[in-house]
């Protein structure tokens, strides 16, 4: 039955589906986040705090409501209309830049925070350029950022409020368009196909275990390897 | 040549740390920085260690005005400049990594890069990381993770880190203070013999008899004035300023 279930291309086509969003929607949230957190953690300024508290808010941010600012934001009246991305996987990448980046941010944030400033200070005085210091102090906050990352990929792969709302849960000619594990997930479960439900919550663990299985291990201090 | 400030002043905020210091350092002597905590050994420091713009002044390294020379001119000056901090502030890797820090910086990214690839880069350590870690008998602990090193022979390394680039002066903000006789030993030794080799030096301490032990000359930073500078001897035999005297006297208590 499972063997059955997985030589089936819609089960593929929707892994497919939910690794491509996730997977760029992560890759585009680091791209934003690495810096913000780099100069947000070894700067001082004012209104530091409450910057800190405005990202560890959007770490807890409800994803319907991501959702629907995403959907007005792509509709035709919206400000990105002109790109026709409502029921795109595009538009649910956004979404998901939307709900991992704060994760992504504040874990970094408070790694790179937590790096000693005498660390700093020797590799300016060792001759370091400005760029010099801030590759010193992602590589010591390197364990902290990777965990960010991946904290932020679990929580994009596992939401189905944003991706639901702004992907539509598409299927077309048996081979899923915008249909991820969790949004299949429920409408399975919905119909009564249990057992497709359970091979796609199978799966849908099997990726969040092993994503946090990697955080554990870079927790625990990881290699030595630089 | 020489590493010089003139007239410099550092606040920060309402608090003024010194309003007009002027001190010279010239290469292959050993200038010991005394004071009791708070006088602003460590701001002074960072002053001739370029690390912030002075709110008046000119800091000069062999002649050029730092502060009014180009960006490029600037980091070129800086790199003859080097220091030691009173913790190790060791990156978290291998001694090795941590030691040719200096020269990886002043390498092309193609080249650091190239390095990191371990058939076409070129991965035996470099003579100097050899030599600055022999200096301070740490040479067998070059692949060493940094976390197995004990205190003394972290700031060892530190030291090392400092001196495998080559720089023309070296400033000590407070080496030994948190060291054993011993490593104290170490340390003291490789800075006398680093300054054999033409490196001027500035050590901050507040240890009276290691200003003693190793400095060609010593100033007295009090309230952020250079109150008296000048050879060592003279300075503890026959100091010319009354509060020196009792600074030597320890009846400066603050």
């Amino acid at each position: 039955m499972i063997t059955a279930l997985l030589s089936d291309g819609y089960i593929w086509s929707i892994i497919r589906v939910s690794l491509y969003v996730s997977l760029t929607a992560i890759a585009l949230s680091a791209v934003l986040s690495l810096p913000i957190a780099l100069i947000v953690g070894v700067t001082e300024f004012r209104g530091k705090r409450l910057l800190n508290a405005i990202i560890t808010t959007g770490m807890g941010f409800p994803s319907v409501v991501v959702g629907l600012l995403v959907l007005f934001a792509v509709s035709n009246q919206g400000p990105l209309g002109p790109l026709n991305l409502v029921f795109t996987p595009e538009a649910m990448i956004l979404s998901q830049i939307v709900l991992a980046a704060p994760v992504i941010t504040g874990i970094s944030l408070s790694a790179i925070d937590s790096v000693d400033g005498g660390i700093r200070d020797a590799a300016y005085a060792m001759g370091g350029t400005r760029l010099d210091v801030a590759v010193v102090t992602i590589k010591e906050a390197k364990y902290g950022i990777a965990t960010g990352i991946l904290a932020g990929f679990g929580r994009a792969i596992s939401e189905v409020g944003s991706v639901l709302i702004v992907g539509g849960n598409i299927v077309s000619d048996g081979s899923s368009y915008t249909r991820t594990l969790t949004t299949a997930i429920q409408l399975e479960a919905r119909q009564g196909q249990f057992e497709t439900a359970l091979v796609l919550g199978a799966v849908l663990l099997v990726l969040v275990l092993s994503v946090n299985a990697i955080v554990i291990r870079l927790g625990s201090g990881g290699g030595r390897s630089r | 040549m020489a590493l010089r400030v003139e007239n410099v002043a550092r606040r920060f905020g309402e608090t003024t740390v010194f309003e007009a210091v002027s001190v010279t350092i010239e290469r292959g002597e050993i200038l010991a920085l005394i004071g009791p905590s708070g006088a602003g050994k460590s701001t002074l420091l960072r002053t001739l260690g370029l690390f912030e713009r002075p709110e008046a002044g000119t800091v000069r390294v062999d002649q050029t005005d730092i502060w009014a020379a180009t960006e490029r001119e600037r980091l070129t000056k800086r790199r003859s400049v080097g220091m030691v901090f009173q913790e190790p502030n060791l990156f978290g890797t291998t001694v090795r990594r941590n030691v040719e820090y200096g020269l990886r910086v002043r390498r092309s990214w193609r080249t650091r890069f190239r390095d990191l690839v371990p058939v076409i880069g070129n991965r035996t350590p470099p003579q100097p990381v050899v030599n600055a870690l022999s200096l301070v008998g740490m040479e067998d602990a070059i692949e060493t993770p940094v976390e197995s090193l004990s205190g003394g022979e972290a700031q060892r390394v530190a030291f090392a880190r400092a001196m495998a680039y080559d720089p023309t002066y070296l400033l000590f903000d407070e080496p030994t203070s948190d060291l054993d006789p011993r490593n104290t030993a170490v340390i003291e030794d490789a800075v006398i013999t680093a300054t054999r080799g033409e490196i001027g030096a500035v050590v901050a301490t507040h240890d009276m008899h290691q200003a003693q032990r190793i400095a060609d000359r010593v100033a007295l930073l009090l309230d952020g004035e250079v109150v008296e500078i000048g050879p060592t001897e003279q300075l503890f035999s026959s100091p010319q300023d009354p509060r020196t005297q009792k600074f030597i006297d320890g009846e400066l208590v603050y």
